[in-house]
C-alpha cells in the first residue's frame, strides 16, 4: 500500500531538476520571491500608503515619489507596494478556500458513489455552469463590499474545478490494485479516503492551484474595479486602478502602477503553474 | 492584422463624416451621465436627467428664464391671480391661446387638470410636492373654460411654494386625448408616456435607445421655436471618455467632466467651459443621539475646526465648488456667508479635552461609492476628511456602500457620521431650513436626531412668513444658529463641470438644473 | 461525415440515432436544471442582503407610505418561501418579474439590452479566433524559434493584462492620442441609427442596406471587441499551440512528412482536423465566459448590454434584474456547452452517449 505513496526517491529528484531548466517556471518563481519580498518588506522600503499630500496631487514620477502621486497625493509606489501584501492574501485565500470546499465535495462526490455522487456532481455543474464574475458580483453586493467578502465571492465560484479534479481522480485510484487491496483488508472507507486518495489527487490539485492564484487576483481586482471589493483607503491594486482611471492624460503613472503589478503577479502565477504542470504531469504537455 | 482594422477604421471614419457633415450644425451632442433616466413622464420622472430631458418636452404654466429663480414667468399660462377663498387658497391660471401639442391639438384647460390629476393618481416619487406640499387633491384643479384653471389648495400651504414647484416638471401639460388613447389598465399612459413624449415643449422625443442615446427632434408645432433641428442625448458614464469625446468631436456638450479635463478644456481655444451653479450641499451628518460623542456640542465645533475646508475645495473639488459653512445655500433666499471655521488641530483637540475626549475617539463615516458633487468621488472626499482629522486625533473609519445602502442606514438613524449631498425639493430656502432644522419635519434633522427647540421654532417661522425681509433675518438667526450648534459640517456647494465646443452658443443653466433646450444654437 | 473517417481510428456514425437522441433530450434536461439552480442561488443570494430595495429604488426623499406602497407592490413584504413561489410561478410563464430600478418588465430590459452584448461577444469571439487560432499554429511550426516565442511572450501578456486596464489605455492611446478610433458608444451620434430588427446594431444596419452605418458601427466595435477577446485569443493561442505540438508528434504525422507530403498539406489535412476537437470544447466554454466577461468591458466602453445593466442592478440591490441576467447568461452558457458537446459526439465517434 505505501507503493504509490512513497514514489522512489530518484524519481523525486528528477522534477526539481526539470524545473530549474525550465526558464519560464524560474521567471515565474523570481517574480513571484520578489512580490513577496516587497509584501513583506512594505512598511520598511515604502512610505505610508494613506499619507496625503492634497497639495501635490497628480506629481510626476520624482526622488520623492518614486511612482508619483494620485489623486489625493498619496505616494503610489507606497501603495503599490502595500498591496503586495493584499492582492497575495486574497489570491491565496480564494485558493485555499476554493481548493477546500472542492476537495471535500469532490471526495465525498467520488468516494460515496450513487446519490450522493450525482447530487453532489450536480451542484458542481450548477455552480460550473454560473457566470462567475456576475455571480461574485451578486455575492459581494448582497454580503457587502469588503475584502473578506471579495474572497468569499470569488472562492464560491472557483471551487467546482477542483471537486471536479478530485473526483475523477478518486474514482481513477478506486480501480487501482492497492485501493483494492487495502479494502479487502477490511480499511476502513474514510481512512482509504484520507491515507490514499487524497494524497494521490494533491499533484493535479496543486498544479491547478498554481494556475488559479492569478485568476483569482484578476478577478477580485475586477470586483474591485466596479465597486465590489476593497473600500478606501486600502490600496488593492484594482481599486486603485478603478479610483485613478479618469486621471490617465494627466497622471498615467497613478493607473499603470498598480495595473503592472497585477500583471505580472499574475504572470508569474501564470508562469508557476506551466512549469509546474511541466514537471509534475509530464503527459499534460509535450 | 492590427493595422488593416486601423486602415479599415480610418476608412470609415471618411465615409461617416461625409455623410453627417451636412446635419453638423442642426444637431447637437449632449454627454453626460445619463444612467439614473428611467422615464420620460413628466409627472413621474424625479432623476436629474429625467428633469433635464422633461422640461424639454413638455411646458410648465409658470416658470423660471435663464439662472434666475426669484421671478415667475408665463409659459403656458400668460397670467395667474393668487386670491384667498373661504378656507383655502384660489389660484386662477389664464392659458395662452394657440399653443400647441407636437401632435397638433391645441393645449387647453382639460389637459392640465388631467395632467395635474394624474400626477397625484400616479403617485410617483416627485407627487409629494403636489400632495404634500401643495396639499393638492384630485379635483382640487377646475377647468373654468378652455382658457381658464381654476387651482384650489388649503390655507395651511404655500401658494407660493405651488407656483415655485409648478416649474418643476410635474408641473408639465401633456396632451390629455393622446395621453388617454394609449392608457392601459388604469395607468394613465404612464407606460406609453415612459418612452414617448405628447407634450407642447420645443422638442418631441422620437427614439429612446436605453444606456446608449435619446434623441429628441424638433416640435413642428411648437409655440418656442427651437435653433437646432436635433438634440441627442448621449450616455457616457467614464469621465475620461467624456473628456476624449469631447475632444474628439463625438459630442458637443460634456456634462461632469473632472476639474483637471475642465482645466485642460479650457486652455484649449476650440472649447469653452462652464462651472453652473447647483443648490446642492455637500456635507457631513453626525448623529447626536445620547452616548454618542456627537451629542455633545463642543465635540460638533470640534470636527468643524478638523476638516481642511480650503484644501478640500482647492485640492480636490478644485473650482467645482465653493466653500459654505452654512446651511442655506447660495443662490436661495437667507443665504449666509459666514465662513467663522478654519482648520485647526489644535483647537479642535482642545476643545475635545474640554468635552472630555483628550485622546480623541474613534467613529464610522459612512458614505456611498457614487459621486459627490462636483465630479468627485464620495471615497475621495472621505478619505481627505479622514486624514485631516486623523492630525486632531480623531480616527474615522469609511464605510463605502451602495448609495441605497448607505440611505437605509442613514434613514434609520443608525449612523455615527454620513457623508453625502442635499438638495432642495423646491428652489426656496423651506426646502432646506425645514429638513435641516426641523426635527418633527423627519428629515434630516430628525436623521441626526437634532432635535433642537430653537431651531425648528425658527424654521417654522421663516417658512410661514411672506415679508422677504423679515424671512431673510429669521434665516439669518436660524443659520447662524446652525453653524454653532447644529449636527453638520456643511463641505462644499458644488458646481456642475460643462465643457463645450466653442461653437455651442447660449447653453444657460439655472441652479435647479433646468437648461432651455430651444436657446442654444450652434455655429457652422 | 464519413469522408473524414479515415483521420479517425474509428469509423463515425452515419447519422442520428436513438441513443443519440435520448442523449440530446436527456442534455437538455440538465439544462434546464442548470437554469434552476441559477435561479435558486441567486434568489438565496438576494435574502442575504441588508438592505431594503424599496429606499434604492424611490431614493433618499421618498416617504414613508411611498416605501410602504413600493413594497407591496413588488410583494417584499411577504414571506421568502411566497416570494420564491411567486417568483418560479411567474418564471414558468415566462415572467421574469419586474426591476426595481427600471420599473419595467425584466424580460423587457434584457431583449433590449442582450442583443448589444451578444453583437460585441460575437466580434470578440471572431476576433479571439482569427488572431488565436493562426498565432497558435504558426508557433507549433517553429517551435522555440521566434515566430514560437513571440506567441508565448504575448498570449502570456494578454492572460495576465486586467481587461479594465487595457481597455482604459487602448482607449487613451488609440481614441485619444492618436484619434484613430471612437471611444464610446455604438454608433456615431450624428448618424440615424438603424431601425431595431435585432437590436445588433451592425446587422441591422446590413438588414436597411446602410453602409454608412454598418461601417461606423463596425469601427465602434472594434476596440471594445479587441480588448474583450484578448484574454480568450490568449488562451485559445496556447491551447492551440499544445495540440498541435501533440498532434504533429505522432507518428501517422511523421510517416507523412517523412513521405515528403508538402508541411502544409500535412497540417491541414491531419494535424488540424485531430487538434480540432480539444479546441471546439475551449471554443465553448470561451464563448460562454465572453457573454460573462463583457461585464467590465460595457462598463468602460459605454456599451448599453446586459454587463452593465448588472452591474447598475447589483449596485442598486435591484435583484429580481440580476436575477434575470444570471439566468439569461446561465441559459446561454448552459446551451453553448450543449452544443459543443453534440458536434464533439458528432465529430469523435468514441465518445459514448452516458
Amino acid at each position: 500500500m505505501a507503493a504509490a505513496v512513497n514514489a522512489p526517491s530518484d524519481r523525486r529528484s528528477r522534477p526539481l531538476r526539470r524545473f530549474l531548466r525550465n526558464p519560464g517556471g524560474l521567471i515565474g518563481l523570481a517574480l513571484l520571491v520578489l512580490l513577496l519580498l516587497v509584501a513583506l518588506l512594505a512598511p520598511a522600503i515604502a512610505p505610508d500608503p494613506i499619507e496625503q499630500n492634497i497639495l501635490q496631487r497628480l506629481s510626476p514620477p520624482s526622488s520623492a515619489h518614486l511612482l508619483g502621486t494620485d489623486q489625493l497625493g498619496r505616494d503610489v509606489w507606497a501603495r503599490v507596494a502595500h498591496g503586495a501584501a493584499i492582492s497575495l492574501k486574497v489570491g491565496f485565500g480564494v485558493v485555499l478556500l476554493s481548493v477546500l470546499i472542492g476537495v471535500v465535495i469532490g471526495l465525498l462526490a467520488g468516494s460515496l458513489g450513487g446519490v450522493w455522487d450525482n447530487l453532489l456532481m450536480r451542484l458542481t455543474d450548477i455552480f460550473f455552469a454560473f457566470p462567475s464574475l456576475i455571480l461574485a458580483m451578486a455575492i459581494a453586493a448582497a454580503l457587502g463590499p469588503n475584502l473578506g467578502n471579495t474572497i468569499l465571492a470569488v472562492a464560491l465560484v472557483s471551487w467546482p474545478v477542483y471537486a471536479r479534479l478530485v473526483r475523477a481522480n478518486v474514482l481513477a485510484l478506486r480501480e487501482r490494485e492497492f485501493v483494492e487491496a487495502a479494502r479487502a483488508l477490511g480499511v476502513p472507507q474514510w481512512r482509504l479516503m484520507l491515507r490514499h486518495l487524497l494524497p494521490n489527487t494533491l499533484t493535479p490539485v496543486f498544479v491547478q492551484a498554481s494556475f488559479d492564484v492569478g485568476g483569482a487576483i484578476l478577478t477580485a481586482a475586477g470586483l474591485s474595479f466596479v465597486g465590489f471589493g476593497a473600500q478606501p483607503p486600502i490600496p488593492e491594486w484594482g481599486a486603485m486602478v478603478s479610483e485613478t482611471r479618469s486621471y490617465i492624460a494627466e497622471a498615467f503613472w497613478a493607473p499603470t502602477s498598480p495595473a503592472v503589478a497585477i500583471l505580472l503577479t499574475v504572470l508569474a502565477f501564470n508562469l508557476l503553474g506551466d512549469a509546474l504542470r511541466d514537471v509534475l504531469d509530464p503527459r499534460a504537455n509535450a | 492584422m492590427w493595422r488593416k482594422f486601423q486602415r479599415l477604421a480610418s476608412l470609415g471614419i471618411v465615409l461617416g463624416a461625409l455623410a453627417v457633415a451636412q446635419d453638423r450644425t442642426s444637431t447637437l451632442i449632449y454627454g453626460g451621465d445619463w444612467s439614473d433616466l428611467i422615464t420620460l413622464d413628466p409627472q413621474v420622472a424625479y432623476e436629474f436627467s429625467g428633469g433635464l430631458i422633461t422640461d424639454n418636452l413638455y411646458e410648465t404654466l409658470v416658470k423660471f428664464e435663464g439662472a434666475d429663480l426669484s421671478t415667475l414667468r408665463p409659459g403656458l399660462a400668460e397670467s395667474w391671480k393668487v386670491e384667498r377663498g373661504g378656507d383655502s387658497w384660489v389660484i386662477t391660471f389664464k392659458l395662452r391661446r394657440g399653443s400647441k401639442f407636437s401632435t397638433g391639438r391645441e393645449v387647453t384647460a382639460k389637459d392640465v387638470v388631467f395632467s395635474f390629476d394624474r400626477a397625484i393618481q400616479l403617485k410617483g416619487p416627485s407627487s409629494f410636492l403636489f400632495t404634500d406640499i401643495a396639499q393638492l387633491k384630485v379635483g382640487g384643479t377646475r377647468a373654468v373654460d378652455p382658457y381658464t384653471v381654476e387651482v384650489r389648495i388649503p390655507k395651511t400651504a404655500s401658494p407660493g411654494s405651488f407656483l415655485s414647484i409648478l416649474t418643476f416638471n410635474i408641473g408639465g401639460i401633456v396632451d390629455s386625448e393622446e395621453v388617454q388613447k394609449h392608457a392601459k389598465g388604469g395607468d394613465f399612459g404612464k407606460e406609453w408616456l415612459t418612452n414617448n413624449s405628447a407634450g407642447s415643449g420645443p422638442f418631441r422625443l422620437v427614439r429612446w435607445d436605453r444606456g446608449s442615446q435619446v434623441l429628441l427632434e424638433a416640435n413642428p408645432n411648437a409655440r418656442l421655436k427651437p435653433k437646432l433641428q436635433r438634440i441627442i442625448m448621449r450616455e457616457i458614464k467614464e469621465p475620461t471618455v467624456l473628456r476624449t469625446a469631447l475632444e474628439s468631436g463625438e459630442i458637443d456638450i460634456a456634462e461632469g467632466l473632472t476639474p483637471e479635463a475642465l482645466k485642460a478644456i479650457a486652455a484649449n481655444p476650440r472649447f469653452k467651459t462652464l462651472k453652473a451653479d447647483s443648490l446642492r450641499l455637500n456635507y457631513m451628518g453626525m448623529n447626536v443621539k445620547p452616548g454618542s460623542p456627537f451629542a455633545n456640542p463642543k465635540v460638533r465645533e470640534a470636527m468643524r475646526w478638523a476638516v481642511n475646508q480650503d484644501e478640500l475645495v482647492s485640492g480636490l473639488v478644485q473650482g467645482n465648488g465653493v466653500k459654505i459653512q452654512t446651511i442655506i445655500p447660495k443662490g436661495l433666499l437667507g443665504y449666509n456667508n459666514a465662513l467663522p471655521y478654519k482648520y485647526d488641530p489644535a483647537r479642535a483637540k482642545k476643545l475635545l479635552a474640554e468635552a472630555g475626549y483628550p485622546n480623541g475617539f474613534e467613529f464610522e463615516l459612512l458614505t456611498s461609492t457614487g459621486l459627490c458633487g462636483g465630479g468627485i468621488p464620495c471615497q475621495d472626499i472621505a478619505t481627505k476628511i479622514q486624514s485631516d482629522l486623523a492630525k486632531a486625533g480623531i480616527k474615522a473609519n469609511i464605510k463605502a456602500i451602495a448609495n441605497a445602502e448607505a440611505l437605509k442606514i442613514y434613514r434609520a438613524q443608525s449612523h455615527q457620521v454620513y457623508l453625502g449631498g442635499w438638495s432642495p425639493d423646491f428652489p426656496d430656502p423651506d426646502g432646506n431650513a425645514t429638513p435641516l432644522a426641523d426635527f418633527t419635519a423627519k428629515s434630516l434633522a430628525w436623521r441626526n436626531v437634532w432635535d433642537d427647540a430653537t431651531a425648528s421654532k425658527l424654521a417654522n417661522q421663516g417658512s410661514l412668513e411672506t415679508d422677504p425681509s423679515k424671512r431673510a433675518a429669521l434665516y439669518k438667526l436660524l443659520t447662524d444658529y446652525a453653524l454653532k450648534s447644529g449636527p453638520y459640517v456643511i463641505l462644499y456647494q458644488p458646481s456642475i463641470p460643462l465643457g463645450f465646443s466653442a461653437k455651442v452658443e447660449g447653453y444657460v443653466r439655472n441652479a435647479q438644473g433646468q437648461v432651455r433646450f430651444e436657446n442654444i444654437s450652434k455655429l457652422p | 461525415m464519413s469522408g473524414r473517417g479515415k483521420d479517425f481510428p474509428v469509423p463515425a456514425p452515419e447519422t442520428l440515432n436513438p441513443i443519440m437522441l435520448s442523449y440530446i433530450v436527456r442534455r437538455l434536461f440538465f439544462v434546464l436544471f442548470v437554469v434552476w439552480g441559477v435561479t435558486f442561488a441567486t434568489f438565496f443570494i438576494a435574502q442575504v442582503v441588508p438592505v431594503d430595495p424599496a429606499i434604492a429604488a424611490l431614493g433618499e426623499n421618498a416617504r414613508e407610505e411611498q416605501l410602504q406602497e413600493f413594497r407591496e407592490r413588488y410583494g417584499l413584504n411577504k414571506s421568502k418561501l411566497e416570494q420564491y413561489l411567486i417568483y418560479m410561478g411567474r418564471l414558468l410563464s415566462g415572467d421574469l418579474g419586474q426591476s426595481l430600478r427600471t420599473g419595467r418588465a425584466v424580460a423587457e430590459d434584457l431583449r433590449e439590452f442582450f442583443p448589444a452584448t451578444l453583437e460585441l461577444s460575437l466580434v470578440a469571439f471572431a476576433l479571439a479566433v482569427l488572431l488565436g487560432i493562426p498565432a497558435g499554429i504558426l508557433a507549433s511550426l517553429f517551435p522555440n524559434r521566434a515566430p514560437d516565442v513571440a506567441v508565448r511572450i504575448l498570449a502570456l501578456l494578454g492572460g495576465a493584462t486586467p481587461v479594465f486596464f487595457s481597455a482604459v489605455l487602448l482607449q487613451y492611446l488609440l481614441a485619444q492620442r492618436l484619434d484613430l478610433l471612437p471611444v464610446q458608444g455604438r454608433l456615431d451620434g450624428f448618424l440615424f441609427p438603424p431601425p431595431r430588427v435585432t437590436g445588433m446594431m451592425s446587422l441591422d444596419a446590413l438588414l436597411a442596406r446602410d453602409w454608412t452605418v454598418f461601417l461606423d458601427s463596425l469601427e465602434h466595435l472594434i476596440l471594445p471587441a479587441f480588448v474583450l477577446g484578448m484574454f480568450s485569443a490568449a488562451i485559445l493561442a496556447r491551447m492551440t499551440r499544445a495540440t498541435m505540438l501533440e498532434v504533429l508528434a505522432q507518428d501517422y504525422i511523421r510517416t507523412a512528412r517523412a513521405k515528403g507530403a508538402v508541411a502544409s498539406s500535412v497540417i491541414f489535412r491531419h494535424a488540424l482536423k485531430n487538434a480540432s476537437l480539444p479546441i471546439l470544447t475551449l471554443l465553448g466554454s470561451l464563448l460562454g465566459g465572453l457573454l460573462s466577461g463583457a461585464v467590465l468591458t460595457e462598463t468602460i466602453f459605454s456599451w448599453p448590454g446586459i454587463g452593465r445593466y448588472v452591474t447598475q442592478s447589483a449596485t442598486s440591490l435591484d435583484f429580481p434584474a440580476v436575477m434575470g441576467v444570471t439566468l439569461l447568461v446561465g441559459l446561454v452558457y448552459a446551451l453553448v456547452n450543449l452544443v459543443t458537446d453534440l458536434l464533439y459526439a458528432f465529430l469523435d465517434p468514441r465518445i459514448r452517449y452516458t
